[in-house]
């Protein structure tokens, strides 16, 4: 029989088309009938093992579960009939025994399946008098608040960790009444996902622990918003309780994040309530800080950028966080322009902006990357940087893809894959010895040493059938990141591989787009090397967000005047700049991402800004009308868009590379840094979402290097180190790690404590603090 | 005949008199007014006064923020905001109980899974400005500690009929 | 020569003759009513609206509040829709509380609409006559459901709790002698049907009472006696309903054409008058008394004879015990959906109605099978009434307008609901 003919069936005398081998649930939901059940998921695989859904077949004696029965042409269903209902309602009261009677204590409550479900099909009184089962209450981290006395063993959560996170984390263990779920190791959930097992929690086993007992689903508010960290731009379900955001869901996008979301998505909100949010406008005036107005605080920077600009635009620039709206940074780019200044750039953590790219972004549809058959990724750690990528990239493994790395530390991954470790010059003679096995020539790759690794590589992606090439955030903050996308183009174009790159943050497509970044002006490195007189900060923190932090800082304070415009303050923003406007953080303001696959995502503001802070777009056009900016009167943000969307002229199409000088800048001896920025860190608002830094992948800055280093170096585990990059340094803890290659030091980025260093990848030296 | 009858009748305002016959009697009859303030109509254990929230006899407050009773009250007059408390307890923060939307038809006392809220017999009650018009935690608290024992009695009283 | 012009005269909406805020603009010529032009709307609350946003258990209580004089009966045809949709079946003994509270009801209806009407026309002792009757009534009010005037006590499936063993007696205080306070306890030493029985037992005497105050009463008669006459034809022209269109000699009572609770097990007869005036009114109304009583006494028997639940054991309607409650896990999710997100009828629309004090109380439902109505129309007696007024008075003395009123028995509650 093949998949796709046509098999009629009859539930509850209504006749529905299905393809046969279907599975009766999908049938039935698709056509709105509603049969209960607990362990059935639709992207889980089928376990069966909470009988919910037992309905009544013709020629069946006995109910069967509906979702493990396909579909066979003529088959007749009764999800009404009284076999069916008596089934599920002793179902429904096996279910309630073990179950505490914890509803008015419980965060599920409202919106609880069993609840729900035990109203429409169970039996409205109980008949067990014996006593209930007890299981001690686990820590399973920062994040998720498990009680698995209410758990009814659907096995969801142990499902999805197997088959979703790829982390056994989760498992059951015992039978019958003493089964429980449990953490295999003894310790928090660390996984990138491990939010979703909330979601997929059809009890108050697993809920949230930020938002613990704080509100009930019928107070919530929902609103739709779109994720403002990766460049995955995940739909996401904002739930607002009196103008504060309670929590985060995910909203259903099959073709961008499915019915997934990132941890960093899910619980990046409870950064919007933290300490260091600016309600007030805040100038500098002789060193101190003080708060005022909006009038005198816009007066006071319009003053301020028209003196820094002098007679010459070119003096100013504006350096643009790639997590701003498009509005905001069309806006910046159009204030800028006004001013006579070209002098815009959001690529701040980009290491070398040699040659030349069309807009990068990532070169197929999202959805494209499940049916990958093989994938080379350069310098990107994707499970950290943009985990719903990893997730779609793990699908395609788990199919039978070849997956495969250049990096330079091993990464730690929930499926097989082949990575070429190496140190960061290393990544270059790696890529250059695959692009000659492939037979191809130039400066760079004659000199490759091919071994059998990049054979099998260059075998893997010229055999495979639909093939890409992926650039991610640590190649683009690589020192020589044009060499990696000049060689990774000429691999992709070797192997007839689709050259992709997986964007750093929610907008870092959409700055292109509208010339924020990759304009004619001096990008961000050039702005801070030859220092400005007057610069202009949009949801930028010094010390956090730049490829080389301590020249950020040098140039800034050096600067005539700074305004920064800021959800937050911060001792290094505090240092730097003159004048702090509060501008609305996630969910306070409307305003549109164009995310990797170059999907044009707008959204409404939820809440209320907070205090006085206002949308940054207002905020910018007000500056624009006090400086006398042109064609600067927009009403709305839509007004915005509709304009940035008009005069934008580039559109992602394939991406190219061309290279400039071929020369290699990474040091090939001494120890190289390699400077990731961890997963928690990516920006200001994760920065400061508490639950999210008490999670293991919420590093402290440390130099993790391999035991033979440290050993050449005679340093121990725990000792605290002078790191030397340049004329920087900073002390930190050393940490050994067999991952890191030779010459290869580790030091993340965007950490307190690493602000005083340079440059994400450059030579460092160690000493004994 | 019947219309001398109805004239005599008339003339002497003969059902005026009874009247005022029957109105005079009661002149000489017990009384059954109620000296208010100073005697009270009886009330019953049902009866649906002021709100309290209610203690164990530990001292610990009966409320776990369930919030039934807000998601009951059909005015909205209830707001609650709670989190975990020290001991990892489910708590609420805020209980406040706006008088000015209550419509004391009871149903927050019924929801109640704890007998946390009650609605106490205390029928006499004023504010001088509006804010007093809200109840806070620590005044249902206070209603509460004040009138417990007459609280007690009554749901005990009561059990039998919920 | 003067311009002859009419007097256009604002009647309320402060005027205590205007039963709460009816405004009335009346053209007169001298003092005859030549027009007659209710305003109605001052005291709207939206009570439908409000509905469509609300579960169904907590529109209740807001029922209560449209006629303020008849609550129970309002709740009635609340909680009879909701049945009707559901199609739960109500406990033989919640019937019977239903039809006992519905009687009391109109007992109190009548004793407060006979005060003050008699109070408008210039009979005071009336009204202190009547509030003294209405105080026991109002004390089994409080005694069942804990509040005097907004009970909240019907529910779908039944009543919220049994009736009492217990009356609450008097205390004891400085004020007034032990023995006095021992004669005003003595009624109140059984239980609630007890009380009520006591009550019954007395109560046609008090009635009695009212009529040698009222009946005969030349200055009574010369104020209601062919005031405001309305023809059968017109009455039902006019979609009058109670004791308006049986005043005018037309026996329709719904308790016996479209029998509900547990009227078609009880003795009562349906009075009417023949003239359709206010006077023929009042003595339809009086007669109603000793009815409802009547029915409420056969209604004590049968509760004393017959225990048994007072709510549907059905707990997908009705919420369960509190002490299962505690106990048992089915209980406590039922408990807590329906105090959340309430139950869910089938969608679908109905109209029931009851015989309320003042007339056809209706209550209209659409449910599209949510947990709210999707629509909600209550039918106010009223209302249709009061459209009657221009009518009515027309040609009739100023004076007269206030008798009219009374005789309407219309209160704001349920007219601008």
């Amino acid at each position: 029989m093949s998949d796709d003919q046509m098999v009629t069936i009859e539930v509850d005398g209504r006749k529905l088309e299905a393809k046969a081998g279907e599975l009766l649930i999908e049938v039935t939901d698709a056509a709105g009938i509603n049969i209960p059940r607990f362990c059935y998921h639709k992207k889980l695989s089928v376990s069966a093992n909470c009988r919910m859904c037992l309905v009544e077949v013709s020629k069946v004696p006995k109910p069967i579960p509906a979702c493990a029965t396909t579909v066979n042409n003529g088959m007749q269903v009764f999800t009404r009939s009284p076999l069916a209902l008596a089934a599920q309602k002793g179902t429904m009261e096996f279910l309630l025994i073990n179950h505490p009677l914890d509803c008015p204590i419980c965060d599920q409550g409202g919106e609880c399946e069993l609840q729900d479900v035990a109203v429409g099909y169970g039996s409205d009184v109980s008949r067990f008098v014996e006593g209930k089962r007890v299981i001690p209450e686990r820590n399973i981290g920062p994040l998720i608040a498990t009680d698995f006395t209410r758990c009814i063993h659907c096995t969801r959560c142990v499902r999805f960790g197997a088959e979703i996170a790829g982390i056994r984390e989760l498992g059951a263990t015992g039978r019958g009444e003493h089964m429980e779920i449990g953490t295999y190791v003894e310790k928090s959930i660390d996984s990138e996902l491990s939010g979703n097992i909330i979601d997929v929690c059809p009890v108050g086993s697993l809920t949230s622990k930020p938002a613990r007992y704080q509100a009930r689903a019928w107070e919530l508010v929902q609103r739709e918003a779109v994720a403002p960290h990766d460049s995955v731009g995940s739909n996401l379900h904002i739930h607002l309780r009196r103008n504060q955001v309670m929590r985060v869901h995910p909203k259903d996008n099959e073709s961008v994040n499915e019915c997934w979301i990132s941890d960093r998505d899910r619980f990046s909100y409870l950064g919007l309530y933290s300490e260091d949010r600016v309600t007030r406008p805040l100038i500098k005036t002789e060193g101190q800080w003080k708060e005022c107005d909006w009038q005198e605080a816009l007066d006071f920077a319009a003053q301020g950028m028209k003196k820094a600009r002098g007679g010459d635009g070119d003096q100013i620039g504006a350096l643009v966080s790639p997590t701003a709206t498009l509005e905001e940074m069309y806006l910046t780019r159009k204030l800028m322009g006004g001013l006579g200044s070209r002098n815009v750039d959001s690529r701040l953590r980009q290491g070398d902006f040699r040659g030349e790219e069309s807009a990068p972004w990532l070169g197929q549809s999202i959805a494209d990357l499940d049916n990958l058959n093989g994938v080379l990724l350069i310098g990107s750690n994707v499970r950290k940087e943009q985990p719903i990528f990893a997730h779609r990239l793990r699908k395609a493994a788990m199919e039978g893809a070849w997956v495969g790395f250049v990096t330079p530390f091993e990464l730690d991954m929930n499926y097989r894959a082949e990575q070429l470790v190496s140190s960061p010059a290393g990544m270059i003679s790696d890529l250059a010895a695959v692009a000659k096995a492939l037979g191809l020539s130039g400066s760079l790759v004659d000199d490759a040493e091919v071994s059998d690794v990049h054979q099998r590589v260059a075998e893997k992606l010229k055999t495979a059938e639909k093939t890409t090439v992926l650039l991610g955030n640590l190649a683009v903050a690589h020192m020589d990141y044009s060499l990696l996308r000049h060689l990774g183009a000429l691999i992709a174009d070797a192997t007839d591989s689709v050259l992709g790159f997986l964007p750093e943050a929610a907008n870092s497509v959409g700055a292109r787009l509208v010339g924020v970044a990759g304009g004619d002006g001096l990008d961000s490195l050039a702005m801070l090397n030859s220092p400005r007189k007057g610069y202009l900060l949009l949801g930028v923190e010094p010390d956090w967000d730049f490829w080389n932090p301590s020249l950020a800082r040098q140039s800034l304070s050096e600067a005539e005047f700074v305004v920064a415009l800021s959800a937050y303050r911060s001792a290094s923003l505090e240092e730097n700049a003159d004048v702090i406007l509060p501008v609305a953080g996630f969910t306070e303001s409307s305003g549109t991402y164009v995310n990797a696959e170059g999907i044009w995502q707008s959204f409404n503001g939820s809440v209320k800004p907070m205090g006085e802070a206002r949308p940054a777009w207002k905020v910018l056009r007000v500056l624009g009308n006090l400086l006398d900016v042109a064609d600067f009167e927009y009403n709305s943000s839509s007004q915005v868009l509709e304009e940035a969307r008009d005069s934008s002229t580039i559109q992602p199409g394939g991406n190219s590379s061309t290279p400039g000088e071929l020369n290699v800048r990474t040091p090939a001896a001494g120890l190289v840094r390699a400077g990731d920025v961890p997963l928690y860190a990516s920006d200001a608002l994760v920065r400061r979402s508490n639950p999210l830094q008490k999670t293991n992948d919420a590093i402290s800055a440390a130099v993790h290097v391999n035991p033979q280093v440290a050993k050449d170096g005679g340093f121990s585990a725990g000792d605290q180190v002078m790191v030397k990059q340049g004329n920087t340094g900073a002390t930190m803890a050393l940490v050994i790690d067999e991952a890191i290659p030779d010459g290869c030091a580790r030091i993340p980025a965007a950490l307190s404590g690493t602000g005083e260093l340079g440059g994400q990848f450059g030579e460092v030296t160690l000493e004994k603090a | 005949m019947k219309a001398l009858r109805d004239y005599v009748k008339s003339l002497f305002l003969l059902e005026l008199m009874k009247g005022l016959g029957l109105t005079g009697r009661y002149l000489f009859k017990k009384k059954f007014t109620v000296q208010y303030p100073e005697e009270k109509a009886p009330i019953s254990s049902r009866f649906r006064g002021v709100h309290a929230l209610r203690r164990y006899p530990n001292g610990e407050e009966r409320c776990i923020a369930c919030k039934l009773c807000e998601a009951t009250c059909p005015a909205l007059a209830i707001t609650i905001e709670a989190e975990p408390r020290d001991d990892g307890s489910r708590r609420t923060t805020r209980y406040d109980i706006d008088l000015f939307k209550c419509i004391f038809c009871g149903y927050c006392q019924e929801a109640c899974p704890v007998d946390a809220i009650v609605e106490t017999r205390i029928y006499e009650y004023s504010f001088e400005n509006r804010q007093e018009a809200v109840l806070t935690k620590e005044k249902l608290l206070a209603i509460g500690d004040k009138c417990e024992a007459q609280l007690a009695a009554d749901i005990s009283a009561q059990a039998d009929y919920r | 020569m003067p311009e002859i012009r009419n007097y256009t005269l604002n009647f309320g909406p402060q005027h205590p003759a205007a039963h709460g805020v009816l405004r009335l603009v009346l053209e007169m010529d001298g003092e005859v009513i030549e027009r007659a032009d209710p305003h109605i709307g001052l005291l709207h609350r939206a009570t439908e609206k409000l509905a469509e946003s609300k579960p169904y258990l907590q529109s209740v209580p807001y029922m209560d509040r449209l006629d303020y004089m008849s609550m129970m009966c309002n709740e009635h045809a609340y909680v009879r829709a909701i049945e009707k949709l559901v199609g739960t079946k109500v406990p033989v003994r919640a019937q019977y509380i239903r039809t006992m509270f519905d009687e009391i009801t109109r007992i109190l209806n009548h004793l407060l609409w006979l005060g003050t009407h008699a109070l408008d026309v210039g009979a005071m002792t009336m009204f202190l006559y009547c509030f003294r009757e209405r105080e026991d009534l109002m004390d089994c009010y409080e005694a069942v459901t804990g509040a005097r005037l907004h009970a909240a006590y019907y529910r779908p499936g039944g009543v919220y709790r049994d009736l009492p063993d217990q009356m609450p007696n008097h205390e004891y205080n400085e004020f007034r002698s032990k023995a006095d306070i021992d004669r005003m306890n003595e009624v109140r030493q059984g239980s609630l049907l007890d009380f009520i029985s006591a009550f019954t037992d007395r109560f046609p005497g008090k009635v009695d009472e009212y009529e040698t105050l009222l009946t005969d009463n030349r200055i009574w008669k010369q104020r209601t006696v062919g005031i405001g006459v309305v023809s059968p034809e017109r009455a039902q022209q006019l979609g009058f309903t109670g004791p308006m269109i049986r005043g005018s000699g037309f026996a329709w009572d719904l308790r016996k054409k479209q029998t509900y609770a547990a009227y078609d097990q009880v003795e009562f007869d349906i009075p009417v008058g023949q003239n359709g005036d206010c006077y023929d009114r009042y003595l339809v109304r009086i007669e109603e008394l000793r009815q409802s009583n009547r029915i409420v006494k056969q209604c004590v028997e049968w509760l004393r004879a017959n225990p048994g639940p007072v709510i549907a054991e059905d707990h997908k309607i009705a919420a369960p015990s509190r002490a299962d409650v505690r106990g048992d896990m089915e209980s406590l999710i039922h408990h807590f959906k329906l105090f959340t997100e309430g139950f869910c009828p089938p969608a679908g629309e109905v109209y029931t109605a009851v015989e309320a004090p003042k007339g056809e109380f209706g209550c209209y439902v659409i449910s599209d099978g949510a947990n709210k109505p999707y629509r909600l129309k209550l039918r106010a007696p009223g209302f249709a009434h009061l459209s009657a007024m221009n009518e009515m008075v027309e040609g009739h003395m100023l004076a007269d307008v206030v008798a009219i009123i009374g005789t309407m028995d219309i209160v704001f509650g349920e007219i601008d609901r």
